[in-house]
């Protein structure tokens, strides 16, 4: 480590080393050294050439504070003004305390795990004596699936996935490689080399109908192996017409150009995925969406056929109060 | 010659000594290596001031009483100063920071760390490799701390929502699929709400401590989807969703919407419904994998648009 701590830098570690050593007897110069990542040759010349000489004027004796250092260890008896560590700001205490509770949500630790017991007294120093009041709920997954799929990172073995692949509108089996597993934006994934693709893949955990643990293991990957999906990957292209109302399909998905036209319209290119993604789109945008060009692999999908499909059903099917008296399968309100 | 660091220490020191607030001219001549030529001390004290507030050092300003010309001065509250060290044995500080490695929101909290005892780690082990990747990212929100700030210290939270002004007591702050929520009592309307923080318009001004009771957040933590945030009567609909989706659905929808399980695997979900688009919307992206059972007039919601689309009027 090269880069030079600035003062501040320094101030702010000798403002939570000062309180943390006073009142503890001798504490090995090299356990401060780690807690605080001080430069042992740092913290050793600033306790001894700064810290012994701070007080307040007139500078008697007794308002200074007293620190002694020898060979492996430091005392410091009288804090005076430093006695107390600088109060969490609120800012960093929620990040403590949401990922503290994004952990417990995601490995369900029992009550009595270290972390549990640190956030609960940490709450208890914030003054939250309610017990923390962040609550997080991570993704809709399955427990058990994550669970599987967690432990199959961790041992690097193979699972059997039955998948619904939403971009496809498909449910197939495949055998991945889990390399990683993530939670983003609230959904769990998990990111591995799929056999059946043949390529470096990343799941929904919560599209995953079962997954099923298998005996083969896997050489473990090179840390890093796993990219989250590349959209722009994708060889389709469709652009679009988007009224105002459907804005928001600029902001929530990847696009190549985007162009305000006289009308008040955007036309906007998007890396499509897979087929039933746009139909998706289109159907959902209906008449906020007009079809300028789609790439030749996308065929001829309309908002028209699409919808048309989906028609079909509600024509050839009742609304359930005409169709007469339905028993009664599982448990209603 | 005295070090930079030395002179901010005892600055410091000098700000949470006094009982009154000091004036610039009196912190210069209790602590040493300030210049001695006017300007440029007024610039070293100025920049000096920059780094300790940087730093979270609360120093506050105010004019010194009794003075006369009246005369600024400044002084670092000792309660708001220091913090209430947790006591945290080496497994629980070693456990916050793998939380705080594997979940980022926001930045990184190594200064927050060394508040509370510094940065422990315990003795690696297989699950290393596994434990240093990020496993979470959670957005923020600039205003997520003030109403964390204002939900540990009872504060009242102003803010605009849904083009009304509104003055709540914050409660509890959820993160539920994607979006951080503010359970609250709103004041004016004398009822516990949830508002959606990326919502809130503008930013919160928070009132004084200690303006209301301490009290848990009623209700279980919030699973609101897009369809039930909404003001209008909400609507019980039956929505039939088809096999190789059920899964998918009652992981979306929770499985206590669930009122039917077909042989075939379809099931039947209860939803209720303050946001017909929202709906709409949701039930569209199962293609025709998915039904609106009843009421009719869903389902003719459904159906008008669909013709409406069929029919090509753009």
């Amino acid at each position: 480590m090269t880069t030079r701590l600035t003062a501040p830098d320094r101030l702010a570690r000798l403002l939570a080393v000062v309180p943390y050593v006073a009142g503890r007897g001798a504490v090995p110069i090299d356990e401060i050294a780690a807690r605080f990542s001080y430069p042992r040759a740092d913290l050793v010349a600033d306790l001894t050439d700064v810290v012994q000489y701070v007080g307040v004027a007139p500078f008697t004796p007794d308002s200074m504070i007293e620190v002694t250092v020898d060979d492996e260890h430091v005392w410091i008896v009288y804090a005076k003004w430093f006695e107390r560590p600088m109060r969490l700001d609120p800012s960093e205490a929620l990040t403590l305390l949401a990922a503290g509770r994004t952990l417990l949500a995601s490995t369900g630790d029992e009550d009595d795990s270290p972390l549990f017991r640190g956030l609960a007294k940490l709450a208890a120093a914030l003054g939250a004596s309610n017990g923390v009041p962040v609550d997080i709920v991570l993704g809709a997954a399955e427990e058990r699936s994550l669970a599987v799929v967690r432990a199959a990172v961790l041992e690097h073995r193979c699972v059997l996935l039955d998948y619904y692949s939403y971009g496809r509108d498909q449910r197939s089996e495949r055998v991945i490689e889990p390399h990683r597993c993530f939670s983003d934006d609230g959904q769990w994934y998990v990111g591995g080399w799929c056999r059946l693709a043949q390529a470096d893949r990343v799941f929904r955990v919560d599209r995953i109908h079962t997954v099923n643990l298998l005996d083969e293991h896997f050489a473990a990957p090179a840390i890093g192996g796993t990219a989250i999906v590349d959209p722009s990957a994708a060889e389709a292209r469709a652009t679009l017409d988007l009224a105002p109302e459907a804005q928001w399909v600029v902001a929530q998905y990847p696009h190549e150009t985007v162009q305000l036209q006289s009308d008040g319209w955007t036309r906007v290119t998007l890396a499509v995925t897979a087929r039933a993604w746009l139909e998706r789109l289109l159907v959902r945008l209906g008449p906020y969406v007009r079809v300028i060009e789609l790439s030749p692999e996308l065929g001829d999908t309309s908002s028209e056929d699409t919808a048309q499909r989906i028609l079909a059903r509600y024509q050839a099917s009742r609304p359930r109060e005409l169709a007469g008296p339905e028993p009664h399968k599982g448990p209603t309100a | 010659m005295t070090s930079k660091l030395e002179r901010l220490m005892n600055l410091t020191a000098a700000l949470l000594a006094t009982a009154r607030p000091l004036t610039a001219d009196e912190l210069r001549g209790r602590v040493e290596g300030y210049p001695d030529a006017d300007t440029s001390f007024r610039r070293a004290f100025e920049r000096d001031k920059d780094d300790l507030r940087r730093m979270g050092i609360p120093i506050t300003m105010c004019e010194v009483p009794h003075s006369d010309p009246p005369a600024q001065g400044y002084a670092v509250n000792r309660a708001e100063y220091g913090g209430n060290d947790p006591h945290l044995a080496p497994d629980e500080l070693a456990a916050l920071h793998v939380a705080a490695n594997l979940v980022h929101i926001g930045d990184r909290p190594e200064g927050a760390l060394w508040k509370i005892g510094g940065v422990v780690d315990n003795a690696p082990d297989a699950r290393d490799a596994v434990n240093t990747q990020p496993l979470v990212a959670l957005p923020t929100d600039p205003n997520l701390a003030p109403l964390f700030h204002a939900a540990t210290e009872l504060r009242v939270a102003q803010f605009r929502y849904r083009d009304l002004d509104r003055a709540v007591e914050p409660l509890r702050l959820s993160f539920n699929r994607g979006h951080w929520y503010l359970t609250a009592f709103d004041r004016t309307r004398a009822e516990e709400r949830l508002y959606r923080v990326d919502r809130i318009d503008g930013s919160v001004q928070l009132g004084p401590p200690r303006a209301f009771a301490r009290r848990p957040a009623s209700g279980a933590i919030p699973q609101l989807p897009s369809w039930e945030l909404g003001d209008s009567t909400a609507i019980r609909t039956l929505l039939l969703v088809d096999p190789d989706q059920a899964a998918f659905a009652a992981h979306q929808l929770g499985p206590e919407t669930m009122v039917e399980r077909h042989d075939d695997g379809g099931m039947v979900f209860a939803l209720s419904v303050r946001n017909v688009a929202a709906l709409r919307s949701f039930v569209l992206t199962f293609l025709d994998h998915a039904e609106v059972l009843e009421p009719p007039s869903m389902r003719a919601v459904m159906t008008d648009w669909l013709s409406a689309i069929v029919k090509g009027c753009a």
